[in-house]
């Protein structure tokens, strides 16, 4: 019975399914392709094209997607990846794999300096980082590299870009005119409500336990481990990361802080944090700091409100 | 199966060559794959040395596995046994030993361009236009030397591990050139989503048109042999090989279920993913019964273990992947490490341990001499059987924490703590697969050079 399979039958037999198949699925999809531009496609700039090239040199694209789901949370979470994002992609740089974060919408979401730090080393902004160092790579091509990274979410990017533009600005003239000028324009932009709450919850070992494991695990690349803002992400970053123990005696309440950390201050390097801390987590850090750093806090102070229910 | 005419086959130096390629490209490709594994638990270790950092080691690891390692021990077994069931000697041993030369010049220049950044940044299809070439060149003359050989055979019939191995040399040098879009050398690219369509249709069929088959043919030829058993089946081959064909080419967009690909697309991956139940569970059912009551033989024999651990593997493999392209298990299997773990069974487990089976089965047979070390090939098959289980084990771990954190709203960041302990598991258990690779070469060439055993 197995006549009929000469190596004329296997070879042409074989070639004629993948032609066949060849057409279905890939040839097909291919002539009907509609390529209409989606609502934030722009071109790249040559920059940011040569800085696309050092991204797929260096492989970063086996730890980074770059298509958002309807069911992810990370950043970029509101904008569904479309087939119209990519036109002008060759390759494409889709990813399969999150060893690091999805990086579609990632332009804007941070300034400048923070990226550059974080190429020179990432534990340097991020200290559980697995992401490998890249200092190697020379100024020039982290700058263009830095570039890409910025536009990436293109139109909805250059809206987060110049929001960072205009905030750094303000930023580095607040800190230029001096610490305590600087302290104040900073505690005057979190909103009025907040500046009056204490941290609500009492000092205790065990929260400043807390507290010191995250300040470890997000905090000490940039504030150091000393709250000095000395840590080894400080020569990249412009205003450099807040020194702690200045806030002494300047009226700094647990809310102010607590705003700082969930929101971040865009144009600095500090980061949002409410994506990755919930709310215990950022009093306690909070509350770390005060202690340790400030050396004053004012956690379980008055107004307090109603009672918290559990109260060690 | 083929009657043995009890014709002497000659030294058979394309064989060799291929084994040996084989065997050196294991050993270094898994090195690599533990230059990888350590980035991933202490990222500054070797911090800033450009051409050996991870996002070049990578595909330098991913490469030389399916071209260093697998596809020549396959290949090594295939140029064995086509001129063996065919009664007739191998068209050209010299085609044959320049053959697995330039293999070799092909594979150093795909390190060397890899680590330097030369790269055209396509999982699976990085290699640059002029090692593209050259990869097609050496299929070509693979096609050249197997074909001519089944055109001088002297038994009429034509055993289904030919089948295998002349539809896959074809096939993969055709989506091979396709895939890497050789018709454009600077790019090596379509342009946008329809890149990646293209991408991983060529990306699924190395694994489906290239490892597959050629393991397949090694499996079909290699178990009959060990059990002395005639094969179970010879409709059901002739079902599994055109049913192979017909549905594994048609699944490369279950790899895009989660991004802006046309849903039709996606609805035919993802019904002959799970239709490619039938071609694996016929093949297999063919061969288990092929060894029906002698699972005894195949355990005293090192060939026959290693061959028959793949089947095994295949089965897994197998059903892991018709689940992984159902959408709802995609939400969490996605994106993480679970798909790597289905990585090593595939390549490594499946395909990986069928190259070494075929390639011991054949060793003895094409260098006249009994093999080095019975004792060391075992040791071997332990190392490398537990160290693919203890793989897919603790990636499937690293993946289902992975992907259930990110689905209830974790950052990636936050997850990292969690998962690196696995992390550290991996490296440990790589050095079980490490040791396998460098005890498998110098068994092969102690094997082939220096062997003190009597000629067999
Ligand atoms: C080994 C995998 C790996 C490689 C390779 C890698 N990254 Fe990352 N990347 C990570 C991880 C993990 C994170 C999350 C932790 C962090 O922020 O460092 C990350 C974070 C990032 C972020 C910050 C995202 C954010 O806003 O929090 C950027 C930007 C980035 N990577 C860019 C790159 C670029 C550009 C390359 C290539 C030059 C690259 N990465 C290569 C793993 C990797
Ligand atoms: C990438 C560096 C970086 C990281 C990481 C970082 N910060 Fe900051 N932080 C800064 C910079 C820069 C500023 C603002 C400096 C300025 O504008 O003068 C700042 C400001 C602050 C402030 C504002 C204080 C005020 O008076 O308004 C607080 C509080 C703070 N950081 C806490 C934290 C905590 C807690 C963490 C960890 C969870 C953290 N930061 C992580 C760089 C960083
Ligand atoms: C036979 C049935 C199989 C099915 C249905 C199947 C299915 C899948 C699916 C759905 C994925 C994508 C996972 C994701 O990205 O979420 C995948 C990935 C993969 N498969 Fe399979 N698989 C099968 C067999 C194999 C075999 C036999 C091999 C190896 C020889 C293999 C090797 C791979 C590899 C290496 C990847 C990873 C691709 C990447 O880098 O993202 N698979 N498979
Ligand atoms: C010492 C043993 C090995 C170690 C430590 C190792 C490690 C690794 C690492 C770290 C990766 C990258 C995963 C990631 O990006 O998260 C990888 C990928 C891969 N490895 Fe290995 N590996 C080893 C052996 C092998 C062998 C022997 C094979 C095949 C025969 C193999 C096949 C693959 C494949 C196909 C991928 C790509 C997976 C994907 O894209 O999803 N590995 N390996």
């Amino acid at each position: 019975m197995s006549q009929e399979m000469t190596p004329k039958a296997i070879i042409f037999g074989s070639l004629l399914i993948l032609a066949a198949v060849t057409f279905v699925v890939v040839l097909w999809p291919y002539t009907h392709r509609h390529t209409a531009p989606s609502e934030i496609y722009r071109q790249r700039t040559a920059l940011e094209e040569s800085g696309r090239k050092i991204y797929l040199a260096n492989g970063c694209v086996y730890c980074h997607s770059q298509s958002i789901r309807t069911i992810d949370w990370g950043h970029g979470a509101e904008r569904i990846a479309q087939a119209g994002d990519y036109i002008s992609d060759e390759p494409v740089a889709l990813g399969s794999a999150r060893t690091g974060v999805d990086l579609s919408q990632e332009g804007g979401e941070h300034p400048d300096d923070w990226h550059i730090a974080h190429f020179i080393n990432p534990r340097y902004t991020r200290p559980n980082s697995i992401m490998p160092p890249f200092e190697w790579l020379g100024m020039e091509n982290i700058k263009s590299l830095t570039a890409y990274i910025q536009s990436l979410g293109m139109k909805g990017a250059d809206k987060r870009m110049q929001r960072q533009r205009h905030w750094k600005e303000q930023v580095a003239t607040a800190y230029e005119a001096g610490p305590a000028h600087n302290i104040r324009w900073l505690a005057e932009h979190v909103p009025e409500g907040w500046r009056n709450i204490p941290n609500p919850y009492p000092t205790t070992p065990a929260g400043l336990a807390r507290g010191h494991k995250i300040y470890q695990d997000f905090c000490l690349g940039c504030h150091s481990p000393i709250g000095d803002g000395m840590g080894p992400a400080q020569p990249w970053i412009y205003p450099p990361p807040l020194n702690f123990t200045i806030l002494k005696g300047r009226e700094i309440s647990g809310g102010i802080i607590y705003y700082q950390i969930m929101n971040g201050i865009t144009g600095s390097a500090m980061p949002y944090f409410k994506k990755e801390l919930e709310s215990e987590k950022i009093w306690d850090v909070g509350n770390y700091v005060a202690e340790y750093f400030i050396n004053q806090s004012d956690a379980n102070t008055e107004p307090k409100g109603i009672d918290a229910s559990y109260e060690p | 199966m083929e009657i043995d005419t009890g014709m002497e086959q000659e030294i058979n130096k394309a064989a060799i060559a291929f084994s040996l390629t084989s065997a050196l490209w294991f050993a270094l490709a898994t090195s690599m794959g533990m230059v990888a594994a350590g980035y991933l638990i202490a990222p500054d270790f070797m911090a800033n040395i450009g051409w050996l950092q991870f996002g070049r080691i990578r595909p330098i690891h991913v490469n030389l596995v399916l071209f260093g390692f697998v596809t020549p021990g396959l290949l090594a077994a295939a140029f064995y046994y086509v001129p063996k069931l065919g009664r007739t000697q191998l068209f050209s041993q010299k085609l044959g030993v320049y053959n697995a030369i330039l293999w070799n010049i092909t594979i150093a220049i795909g390190v060397v361009t890899l680590s330097a950044g030369y790269t055209q940044g396509r999982e699976y299809a990085e290699l640059i236009w002029p090692v593209d070439m050259l990869i097609v060149i050496n299929f070509a003359l693979v096609i050249v030397n197997l074909v001519m050989t089944v055109r001088s055979r002297k038994e009429p019939i034509l055993y289904v591990s030919i089948w295998y191995a002349l539809a896959a040399v074809v096939l993969t040098a055709t989506t091979y050139c396709l895939g890497n879009v050789i018709w454009k050398p600077s790019s090596g690219a379509l342009v946008g989503i329809q890149d990646a369509i293209l991408l991983w249709f060529y990306g699924h069929n190395i694994f489906g048109l290239l490892l597959t088959p050629l393991s397949l043919g090694v499996a079909y030829y290699v178990i009959p042999k060990v059990t002395r058993n005639p094969l179970y089946s010879h409709s059901l081959s002739l079902v599994g090989f055109w049913g192979l064909l017909v549905v594994y080419t048609h699944i490369g967009t279950h790899h895009l279920l989660q991004v802006p690909v046309p849903t039709w697309l996606k609805v035919i991956s993802i019904v002959d993913s799970v239709a490619m139940v039938i071609p694996v569970m016929v093949f297999l059912i063919n061969i288990w019964y092929t060894v029906k009551g002698k699972v005894g033989e195949i355990h005293a024999d090192v060939a026959g273990k290693f061959v028959f651990a793949g089947t095994i593997f295949y089965f897994f493999v197998n059903i892991q992947g018709s689940m992984m392209a159902l959408p709802q298990v995609q939400r969490v299997t996605h994106f993480n490490n679970w798909v790597v773990g289905h990585a090593h069974l595939g390549v490594l487990a499946f395909a990986g341990m069928t190259a070494l089976g075929g390639m011991y089965y054949v060793l003895p047979k094409i260098s006249g001499k009994p093999l080095y070390s019975h004792f060391l090939a075992d040791l071997q098959y332990w190392l490398v059987l537990i160290g693919s289980g203890g793989f897919t084990v603790v990636l499937t771990i690293v993946g289902l924490i992975q992907g259930n954190a990110w689905l209830n709203g974790e950052t990636v960041y936050r997850v990292l703590p969690a998962i690196q302990i696995y992390y550290v598991l991996r490296v440990a258990i790589g050095f079980l697969i490490l040791s396998g690779a460098y005890i498998g070469l110098y068994n092969i060439v102690r094997t082939i050079f220096f062997n003190p055993g009597a000629k067999a």
